[in-house]
């Protein structure tokens, strides 16, 4: 299921991504300036890209036990329609009576429709941090390509029904929870502007521009894992720092932090444009 | 002795200091993080984590995920607590506090240096666990500038470079360093600072009063003035 992408030791992560990630500038400002450089240098070369073709080929290819593509995957818009399906996401699924996340859903395609085993896709159990920085997930590509077809659309996620309502308001109350060994709430750090966290600007997720800004990038190539990261991967990382346990994949609190999230960035126009460059996240 | 008056006065100033701005400051301050006005109970999100999180042990879900009687009320008054609840929350936490076995709150300024520093520690899941073999550090830059020559600091807490030269050495402010860094809920009731000490935080008591230390010690780079090199 999942590929080793030692061969995706580009020369940029290396020459770059060590500087970038290693030393620290002088002022989070200056290394902020310092990566948007980067970042236009690499507009025309973006690993991430190869995440999207990659992803597109698997999602048409018939595949897994039942040996079908996931043509017919309904995403929200009807079965096999990818363009603008990731700006309407998160949202209720009558068939699976939840509210999901495209990566959700994908993975319930996968499950459902061509058979694969949930737990073998999204296990996390990687024995060591160059094994799953080098480990190119087939979700995470099926994801990159389909978020991609929504690029150029702004996001637009609606609340429409109590199941949404319901995922929303627990998405925000975890937002706000204090909780781990830190005794922080994510928005200890992304509730109030201009806090710096060792040297690195937070973005304040409960403003709309800045979560219209941050999750149009995502999914992301990211220099420091030299390796494409979804939405659910870094509300993970924060749970980390928190010193929270692992986070599931398409688990109830994965969607409601998507969603609430998610809802700020629909109030802007900021259009999808994936995959984004981070240095870290 | 004029000092040591000195230093005294300057501790209760800033513990009272403290607990007032604990009230005071509350709403504009991210440590006033509540439950963000929702409908959800306590139950019910319990619920959704505990589906959510499947690979926590009962030991962790119950360490971590669940709240204990601090922030449980942290969380319901949205970091302001009342005089009855602030009565709870420094009660619960004062018996929380302990000391290193020697009785020594000031400890070695140059392995505070290390923990101060020391981002590891703490962390569970999977590949990017932290092994709990090596010691923890207490990753304070994250929040705070204290060694000026450190680059790279946060801004969510108070700069501490100086701490000792502003402050001094006297044996109040020693017990106040090292029970801040202990436990800083024990002064603060609903501070924005992790507790450091106590079981499923990060530090041992010897490891706090090796970073009182090195917050306090006149030979500590924290109160020297910044190398060249590094400006």
């Amino acid at each position: 299921m999942k590929k080793k992408i030692a061969w995706l030791c580009f020369a940029a992560p290396i020459l770059f991504g060590s500087q970038i990630t290693t030393t620290y500038a002088a002022t989070p400002s200056d290394e902020d300036k310092k990566f948007e450089a980067y970042r236009e240098a690499m507009a025309d070369f973006n690993p991430g890209d190869f995440w999207i073709e990659d992803g597109e080929k698997l999602f048409h290819e018939k595949r897994g036990p039942k040996n079908v593509s996931l043509d017919g995957c309904d995403l929200g818009l009807g079965p096999g329609v990818v363009k603008g399906a990731y700006a309407q996401l998160p949202r209720y699924f009558k068939d699976t009576n939840r509210v999901e996340t495209l990566e959700g859903r994908l993975l319930g395609c996968m499950v459902h429709q061509q058979g694969f085993n949930e737990e073998e896709i999204t296990k996390p159990y990687y024995a060591s941090l160059a094994e799953e920085n080098g480990t190119k997930s087939d979700l995470v590509e099926l994801v990159a390509y389909v978020a991609a077809q929504s690029n150029g659309q702004p996001y637009r996620v609606k609340l429409e029904n109590a199941a949404e309502k319901n995922a929303y308001e627990m998405g925000k109350y975890a937002f706000y929870h204090r909780m781990g060994s830190m005794d922080l709430a994510c928005a200890s750090c992304h509730a109030t502007p201009g806090l710096v966290l060792r040297g690195v600007h937070l973005p304040v997720m409960t403003d709309p521009a800045t979560a219209g800004k941050v999750m149009t990038a995502f999914p992301a190539y990211v220099i420091k894992d030299a390796n494409v990261r979804t939405w659910f991967w870094r509300n993970e990382r924060c749970l980390l720092a928190m010193r929270m346990p692992f986070l599931k994949v398409n688990s109830d609190l994965d969607v409601a932090l998507h969603l609430f999230q998610v809802m700020e960035a629909s109030k802007t126009d900021t259009p999808i444009a994936v995959p984004g460059i981070k240095p870290r996240a | 002795m004029k000092n040591n008056l000195l230093n005294a006065l300057s501790v209760a100033l800033f513990a009272t200091a403290g607990l007032y701005s604990a009230h005071l400051l509350a709403a504009g301050n991210p440590a006033a993080a509540g439950n963000g006005d929702t409908n959800i109970t306590e139950e019910q999100f319990l619920k959704v984590a505990k589906e959510s999180f499947p690979w926590a042990t009962p030991e962790e879900f119950d360490e971590r995920v669940k709240n204990d009687v601090t922030l449980a009320i942290c969380n319901k008054t949205n970091g302001q607590p009342n005089a009855a609840e602030t009565d709870v929350i420094l009660k619960f936490e004062k018996s929380r506090m302990e000391y290193p076995k020697d009785g020594k709150l000031y400890g070695d300024w140059k392995k505070g240096q290390e923990w101060a520093e020391g981002a590891h520690g703490g962390r569970i899941g999977f590949a990017d666990a932290d092994d709990p073999a090596h010691p923890n550090g207490a990753n304070c830059y994250a929040c705070h500038a204290i060694d000026p020559n450190f680059p790279g600091a946060g801004n969510m807490g108070p700069s501490l470079t100086n701490y000792g030269k502003l402050r001094g050495q006297s044996e109040p402010m020693i017990k106040y360093t090292y029970e801040k860094i202990y436990d800083s809920k024990a002064l603060v009731p609903c501070s924005l600072m992790p507790r450091y000490g106590g079981k499923g935080h990060l530090l041992t008591a010897e490891q706090v009063a090796d970073i009182t230390a090195f917050l306090l010690d006149p030979a500590s780079p924290v109160n020297l003035p910044a190398k060249e090199a590094a400006k």
